[in-house]
């Protein structure tokens, strides 16, 4: 027999918990490709790069801890980015609380889909990235999950453990806050917006 | 920023899809729809491209987020010095060292061969409950951040273990019940009744499963019985603390990363209650039905070992 089973008067408990020795190669040559992918979305979501680092390192330890219950031949990158949001969102849970939280959402509420920021017609890595820091963080990890990262919205909810309704609402609301955000930051630097000319409305 | 008013609906409506076009999120009919009137709409098409731009905006400036050339290095070298969980996060070894210490405790003065025995029971035991919490609540964060209405739990629990919620919610006072269903863990038939709570700053679970025949050593690595009337057992795991007693049918367990005395006494709490809502039902003519169809539910759950 591979492993240990735990065993009760000579029969299995029902709990094979215990699995066959897992080889590092196997788990870094499954893990290791999404690095990138899983440092870019922790240094978008974390004030400093060195948090970014220390939170992608943990999400491998966790992994490699837990490989023995990872299916091989399913999808590695979404089972890594499952532990790094679990990890993030224990950590935010310590540090935002719930009425902050319900302020965003208030302020999203007032986005609607009338409300279309101007946007430049160039649009600088720095300005966007910095519009992007002043996307609250629970709309900010939808869009890059979405945009970004091109998970679909099943894999959203399934990552961040909410329903498929809320993933488009908060990446509507992302993606709009995100939009007015670049406007601003744009406007503070001078940059004209985009031709958004006086709406003729519908031509049909 | 400006208000649009729009002069159409159709327009309104392609609007709110755009998001779900720009994601690839819509069905082919729909998709259909949205391009054959951004044809003809100058402003919808306009707004479209504006969204575009700053999607792919977002996508050029992310990708200049590289990981440095240290981490690679770092985590290779991390991963080197740490050994894979054998089972649920806790590695054997430190099973042996948690229950020798738990055993030095209780069972002062017993033959080394009984104790033994006992101490590889127990643990087998425990490892039950604690399996389930990591693997469903700490890994799994199968729970809410807003605990589900409790019409909403009974359902999940459906109506065999409905009538345990308030008797759990009571036992754990200054914890919110987040979550209740019924779950397994890979590689296992066995079915556990699970609650997730959080409170005092952690998660906590309280998981009930059904005994195969197996039994907890009364009278050996006993740390708790008399005032509750309930053989109450406990270990400290790495990080986790888990508090086991067994009824006439079930096993449970308090299982969280709490000190293990307000594990115990949270357990010591919840024990007897539980005990008399499980047994009580189960094991008389006149049980509730809902017990009943438990047991029956459970068993007919079981796969064969």
């Amino acid at each position: 027999m591979d492993g240990l089973t735990l065993r009760r008067r000579g029969t299995a408990l029902g709990t094979n918990v215990f699995h066959s020795k897992t080889r590092v190669e196997d788990f870094e040559a499954a893990a290791l490709p999404h690095l990138a992918d899983l440092f870019r979305s922790a240094s978008l979501l974390v004030q400093h790069s060195s948090e970014a680092e220390d939170l992608v390192q943990e999400v491998y330890l966790e992994a490699w801890k837990s490989f023995h219950r990872f299916e091989l031949g399913t999808n590695c990158r979404a089972w890594l980015f499952r532990i790094l949001f679990h990890r993030l969102h224990h950590l935010r849970r310590r540090l935002i609380k719930a009425s902050k939280v319900e302020a965003f959402a208030s302020l999203a509420e007032q986005d609607n889909l009338m409300a279309e920021p101007s946007v430049p017609q160039e649009i600088r890595d720095d300005d966007i990235l910095r519009a992007l820091e002043n996307v609250p963080l629970e709309f900010r990890e939808v869009v890059l999950m979405a945009d970004v990262d091109d998970f679909s919205y099943k894999e959203i909810a399934e990552t961040l453990k909410i329903p498929l309704g809320t993933v488009m609402s908060r990446l509507s609301r992302g993606r709009n806050l995100l939009r007015r955000e670049l406007a601003e930051v744009a406007g503070l630097y001078g940059i004209r917006p985009g031709s958004e000319r006086k709406r003729e409305g519908n031509s049909a | 920023m400006k208000v649009l008013n729009f002069d159409s609906k159709q327009c309104e409506r392609v609007r709110r899809q755009l998001d779900a076009y720009l994601s690839n999120e819509l069905l082919v009919e729909t998709t259909s729809e949205v391009l054959k009137h951004l044809e003809s709409c100058e402003a919808c098409s306009r707004e479209l491209g504006s969204r575009q731009r700053v999607r792919e905006a977002l996508q050029k400036a992310a990708t200049r987020q590289l990981p440095p050339a240290h981490l690679r290095e770092a985590i290779h070298r991390r991963l080197r010095s740490t050994q894979p969980r054998m089972f649920s996060g806790f590695r054997a070894t430190t099973w042996a060292v948690a229950l020798a210490s738990l055993a030095l405790v209780m069972l002062a003065g017993q033959q080394w061969l009984g104790f033994e025995r006992g101490r590889q029971l127990v643990a087998s035991v425990l490892t039950l409950g604690v399996s389930d919490h990591l693997h469903c609540a700490i890994r799994g964060h199968n729970y809410p951040e807003l605990a589900n209405p409790p019409e909403q739990l009974g359902e999940k629990l459906g109506p065999q273990y409905a009538g345990l919620l308030p008797v759990v919610q009571e036992k754990l006072p200054g914890f919110q019940l987040l979550e209740a269903h019924i779950c397994s863990v890979p590689d296992s038939p066995r079915r556990y009744v699970h609650f997730i709570a959080r409170g005092q700053g952690t998660i906590l679970s309280v998981i009930l499963t059904k005994r195969e025949g197996e039994f907890l050593p009364a009278g050996r690595l006993l740390v708790a019985g008399a005032p509750t009337g309930v053989n109450l057992y406990k270990a400290k795991l790495e990080a986790t603390s888990v508090a086991g007693f067994e009824t006439n049918e079930y096993f449970g367990f308090v299982v969280s990363d709490l000190g293990q005395d307000e594990m115990m006494q949270l357990a010591a709490s919840l024990a007897p209650a539980l005990r008399d809502a499980l047994d009580g039902s189960a094991g008389t003519e006149k049980a509730t039905p809902a017990l009943l169809l438990a047991s029956v539910s459970v068993d007919s759950n079981r796969g064969v070992e």
